[in-house]
């Protein structure tokens, strides 16, 4: 990216000097490597390349129920290229292809497998390279056809370069899977439940099981509540079960604080009460207290039930060996003294919102408990056939496992759930919906910002703020801007610029590592020197490691490990002193940022570093590998001190720093300040002079402006697609705006505006629009719609046809079928009106197979249905066979619209507005330089909303037109001259001559006077959002009812009345509108005549034929009346006798 | 695609751009280069488009 040009302009401008190092150019560099949609790739990858052989692993032997020499063993398992099965030849697939031709973009599953031959149980049998499914694959991974590619290659594979990838193509659609945020798994959480009560839970996961375990505080006595167990059980009969007898060694694994004993106290004295004091006894006690389940084959060992479950599902996450119960009542003791300290001092407590308690899940994770589930489905599945089979007494296939594996399974169940976004796995108890959703191609930034958005954990319904709040933690993760407004407020978030969400880690050789640093096993500690002060507990993912005597030094050491590279750069060395432990993190799901390391605040990037990244001699990498920067997560950035800027330090050599902060004490320093945003709100320039909830409106109208989607847009057949004819790049950027390439992909056109009053029709943010502005391409869009047209089959050669039309008799095609070909098609050109025919198909009208012989046809011709008088054109008609072998049409119209009264339009500080009216410029303002305003502003819009940074956007626009430079407006940029100073424009805009304020003198249009006042006049980038009047636009008189009730039908499409609601009705009824409110609601909805008995108040009929009223009540039609009324109430009236309830009517004399 | 016509419409091929004909019933897919999605090509006729 070309910024040399830039760099040199701003040193001639009066930049600060720049004592510290320009670390930019660093942003552009991480980008390359990571950032935006590199998580959903990495974790994708990961899943692929990694977590896929695991799984295997952990599944490999399948032997038969009946006969255990039968066997098959899975020794490898890979994934292939992307391919598709076409009449048994494997044809490669690409991805726009699959868009093209509702496909499904997956590669193929293989496995190596090794199994017993049939009837030779002895001899082994090998076989490589069998399919077990299709997985989807994610564009741009590994396994996709994209990687690597450069962007000459990807034009020429029809893709854009600019598109960020991260997402799946299923049945055609891009799929993403949003990030989902989750409590992190494994670590123990200090909380207050809704009883008010203090518990420590964790919630473990393995491999082999899920569990949570609560322990809470109750009337002073701490119980546990597991739901293996029927009520809740007290801790000290937990700890005798797992073998502490001794009441002293608790207290001592607790702490001999004398504050901690008397919390136990009662605890102590409740279990013996209950007279348990031997492992033994416990045990029993137990035994009595868990569930019982009628699957579980119970009975015979009874007596060992309560200690498996003690095994195996009390705190699952902590590994026992050889049934030695150690490592799991040091970890109760631990969650007590958490506890107990919670109790002691209430800052201890865990903040559920905190960011550092939080994992995000992302897509190779899901996708990998969806493969897992369906992998063991598949196994199983077999296996059952397999027995099936062999029960059969007649059976002619040999007995083997490998011809019932079926690849149907995982292949189905991979598109079903991504498609649907169910994910329904009953083995891992998860019913998660909308996980995966349609990727958003509204807009260029709107797909980006949909890659980086994280779905909330908690029902949308809780009215609770705190995880709605803001969290600090959340800063330089997660974007403080951008998040819906309304419901999901707070809970949506979105990733920041340059957060990276880690991967899982091999644990192995970094638990090593621990212990050859120093920390002591816990199995040679007695519980007297677990907490001995001045050492602190060691825990690794969760796990209790050991202790460690001089924990800093021990943290330093790591730290300076993972510096130099020798461990993964993700691992967090986290020293928390209040707990007095060591929190080493190399578990995924982490959001981490990269940070500029710092010697007593001074940076370690010098300026020969960056001069080496900008020559290309040295990468992003490069520099995390030699010690320069480092990623920090949530939690490790608690043990750092992180400065904004280096040359704000050096004003201050004296040692008298701002905020009492000691410039040698500093261990970090940002590497820009924008990057705390987000995508989508890195778009707004100077957002940091805005009022901060106008920042988080642009984010949400970001995603809905019109502009460029990609540069393969008018290859592409999404169903609707709204593009800018004209789109430019703002004049006013920002650096993540060039970093994201919102700059060749822009939505939104550069307006001169004229903030002033003007005719009274740009009251209420309305906007007056220049007609000749309109009449160059102003605000001019196409919509691209697609209509999809499939010939149906109903059996073997039972086929819709397509068919040439039918000529008059004088040869010429009738009106509604000019535009057909001679193969029944709208050809592309053609205009299309409403009621015209674009495929001529006919159908069968007899589907039975048995028929013979010639088939009769009845016309089924698809007919375009669209605003009467608007016409659209064919842009491109697209031929293919969908997976069925069906044919499918694809037929893409084009609409060009120009902007007229109604359509919405919004700058980017969130100040929409809708066109107002359309004036000719020769009634528009303009300056004595003949300078006119392409739309004018009410300026009523700034006061309430405090948009400076709209303002000056105005101005740097106007100093970037006059002096021909690009002005920037990065988020907090201006000490580091990534944001132009209003001072400085003002002198630009003084030296072409204007005046420094940005006010212009104007002359009136229509009188041709000078205007009383100086118009704040400039151009501002505004974007043309999606909702436009045509869209919405509707009306009716007469027209549809509903045959039920014979009221007007609902809605635009099915050109629906206008209701007149209860509210409004409420109105007539108050003002006395007796009249009106009969018409509305009887004459003009659904009037009808009936025949009451006077009688027995029952409807009767009127006979037609003896022109005679009827009551079949009353068997006679002597005391018939008759009324109007509408016909819904006569319809309820019959319901509600065919319920068996009598409605009768009692007419008095009208 | 009546087969009593004598006049064929061709399509064009979407990667190797070579024009290709159709009978109903036919596998839709390029006789070049196998490519299966086809491109219908744009009318003959005179259109006059509006230019507002």
């Amino acid at each position: 990216m070309g910024f040399g040009q830039e760099e040199d302009s701003q040193r001639c401008l009066a930049a600060p000097v720049k004592s510290a190092v320009d670390k930019f150019q660093l942003l552009p560099a991480f980008l390359k490597v990571r950032g935006l949609v590199k998580q959903h790739i990495d974790s994708f990858n990961y899943f692929i390349n990694h977590e896929m052989k695991k799984i295997m692993k952990a599944n490999d032997l399948l032997v038969a129920h009946h006969d255990p020499n039968i066997y098959l063993r899975y020794t490898n398992i890979y994934v292939e290229s992307p391919s598709v099965e076409v009449d048994r030849v494997s044809e490669e697939l690409k991805p726009h292809f699959c868009r093209l031709s509702d496909r499904t973009y997956a590669a193929p599953v293989k496995v190596d497998i090794e199994y017993s031959k049939a009837n030779l149980p002895n001899k082994v049998e090998y076989k490589r390279g069998v399919l077990i499914g299709r997985m989807p694959i994610m564009l741009r991974s590994s396994h996709c056809v994209l990687n690597g590619k450069d962007e000459e290659q990807l034009a020429r594979l029809g893709e854009c370069p600019l598109d960020p990838g991260g997402y799946f193509i299923i049945k055609g659609t891009e799929k993403v899977i949003l990030i989902q945020e989750q409590l992190s798994k494994n670590r123990i959480i200090i909380d207050t439940d809704s009883k008010g009560r203090v518990t420590a839970s964790v919630t473990s996961s393995t491999h082999e099981t899920k569990s949570k375990t609560v322990l809470f505080m109750d009337k002073e006595k701490i119980y546990l509540q597991l739901n293996q167990f029927v009520k809740p059980i007290p801790i000290l009969v937990i700890m005798k079960a797992m073998g502490m007898e001794s009441d002293q060694e608790v207290v001592q694994m607790i702490g001999r604080d004398p504050r901690y004993g008397s919390l136990l106290l009662p605890s102590l004295q409740e279990c013996a009460s209950e007279r348990i004091y031997t492992q033994q006894q416990a045990l029993e006690y137990l035994d009595g207290k868990v569930v019982y389940s009628s699957s579980a084959r119970t009975e015979t060992r009874k007596e060992s039930r309560a200690k498996s479950i003690l095994l195996d599902v009390f705190l699952a996450n902590v590994l026992v060996k050889e049934g030695k119960f150690r490592p799991k009542c040091i970890y109760t003791a631990v969650m007590l003294r958490r506890m107990m300290d919670a109790i002691l001092n209430t800052d201890t407590f865990d903040d559920k919102d905190y960011v550092g308690n939080k994992r995000l899940e992302l897509s190779g994770q899901l996708v990998s408990l969806l493969f897992e589930d369906l992998f063991k489905t598949m196994n199983s599945q077999a296996l059952e056939r397999l027995r099936r089979s062999y029960e059969q007494q007649n059976r002619s296939s040999p007995l083997e496992i490998f011809p019932y594996l079926t690849a149907d399974i995982i292949t189905q169940g991979l598109e079903r759930a991504i498609s649907t976004g169910n994910w329904d796995l009953k083995r891992f108890k998860m019913h998660r919906k909308g996980v995966s959703q349609v990727l958003s191609r509204l807009s260029f930034i709107g797909a980006l910002g949909h890659m980086t958005r994280i779905s909330p954990q908690f029902e949308k319904t809780r009215k609770v703020s705190g995880p709605r709040a803001l969290q600090p933690s959340q800063w330089g993760m997660l974007c403080p801007c951008d998040t819906p407004e309304g419901e999901a407020c707070g809970l949506t978030k979105n990733l920041a610029l340059m957060t990276h969400v880690t991967t899982d880690e091999e644990e192995g050789p970094l638990v090593i590592l621990c212990y050859s640093l120093g920390v002591q096993d816990l199995s040679s500690l007695s519980a007297e020197e677990i907490h001995t002060p001045g050492s602190y507990l060691v825990i690794f993912n969760g796990l209790i490691l050991g202790k460690h005597e001089a924990p800093k030094r021990f943290a330093n050491a790591m730290r300076s490990l993972r510096r130099s590279g020798k461990i993964g750069e993700f691992v967090s060395i986290y020293v928390n002193d209040k707990q007095h432990c060591v929190y080493v993190a190399s578990d995924g799901g982490r959001v981490c940022r990269p940070l500029v390391i710092a010697d007593k605040g001074v940076s370690r990037i010098k300026e020969h570093h960056m001069k080496e990244l900008r020559d290309g001699l040295r990468t992003f990498d490069d520099f995390l590998r030699d010690g320069l920067v480092e990623y920090l997560d949530v939690n490790e950035e608690n043990n750092a001190l992180i400065a904004l800027y280096e040359h704000e330090l050096d004003n201050d050599e004296s040692g008298a720093e701002k905020d009492d902060v000691k410039r040698s004490s500093i261990t970090h320093i940002e590497i820009e300040p924008f990057t705390i945003l987000g995508v989508v709100a890195g778009l707004i320039p100077y957002p940091h002079h805005n009022q901060s909830p106008r920042n988080t409106y642009q984010c949400a109208m970001g995603k809905q402006a019109m502009g460029n989607i990609a540069y393969n847009q008018l290859c592409r057949a999404d169903t609707l697609l709204y593009l800018l004819v004209y789109p430019q790049r703002p004049l006013l950027t920002t650096k993540t705006i060039e970093l994201v390439g919102y700059d060749k992909l822009g939505a939104g056109q550069n307006a001169t505006v004229a903030v002033m009053s003007y005719s009274g029709y740009d009251i209420e943010d309305a906007i007056v629009m220049n007609k000749a502005s309109l009449d160059r391409g102003f605000g001019r869009c196409i919509a691209m719609k697609r209509y999809t047209v499939v010939t149906e089959s109903y059996g073997p050669d039972i086929l819709d046809k397509i068919v040439r039309p039918r000529r008059n008799v004088d040869g010429s095609l009738p009106q509604n079928m000019q535009i057909l070909d001679e193969d029944g098609l709208a050809a592309p050109g053609e205009i299309i009106r409403n009621n015209y025919v674009y495929v001529n198909k006919q159908t069968p009208v007899d589907r039975n197979i048995s028929q013979r012989g010639d088939r009769k046809y009845t016309d089924a011709p698809v007919i375009y249905k669209g605003p009467e008088g608007e016409t659209i054109v064919v842009d491109r008609v697209i031929l293919c066979s969908d997976t069925n072998d069906k044919l499918t049409i694809k037929f893409i119209t084009r609409h060009t619209r120009r902007p007229e009264v109604g359509d919405k339009f919004s700058s980017r500080h969130g100040q929409k507005g809708v066109c107002g009216t359309i004036v000719r410029q020769e009634d528009f303002p303009f300056s004595e330089r003949g300078i006119c305003p392409d739309l004018i502003m009410n300026p009523h819009g700034f006061p309430s909303r405090m948009t400076i940074g709209k303002m000056i956007e105005l101005l740097g626009g106007k100093a970037g037109v006059s002096c021909g430079r690009f002005h920037y407006g990065s988020a907090f940029g201006e000490p580091s001259g990534h944001a132009d100073k209003v001072e400085d424009i003002s002198k630009t805009l003084v030296k072409h001559g204007f005046s420094y304020s940005g006010k212009d003198f104007l002359y009136s249009g229509i009188t041709g006077y000078p205007l009383q006042a100086y118009i704040f006049m400039g151009p501002i980038y505004y974007q043309k959002l999606k909702h436009m009047v045509l869209d919405k636009i509707h009306a009716r008189a007469k027209g549809p009812r509903v045959t039920l009730t014979r009221q007007p039908t609902e809605g635009r499409i099915r050109h629906g009345g206008l209701r007149l609601g209860e509210m409004e009705r409420d109105c007539l009824i108050a003002y006395g509108a007796s009249m009106l409110l009969f018409e509305r609601l009887m004459l003009s909805s659904d009037p009808y005549q009936v025949q009451v008995c006077r009688k027995c108040g029952l409807l009767g009929y009127y006979n037609y034929k003896l022109k005679k009223s009827f009551c079949s009540m009353c068997k006679n039609g002597e005391n018939i009346a008759t009324m109007k009324l509408p016909y819904a109430c006569k319809l309820l009236f019959q319901e509600l006798q065919s319920m068996n309830v009598v409605p009768r009517l009692t007419l008095t004399e009208a | 695609m009546d087969p009593q016509q004598p006049e064929p419409v061709s399509y064009i091929c979407g990667d190797c751009g070579a024009e290709n004909t159709l009978k109903p019933g036919d596998v839709i897919q390029c006789r070049e280069c196998g490519y299966r999605i086809l491109y219908k090509k744009r009318t003959r006729r005179i259109v006059q488009y509006e230019a507002r």
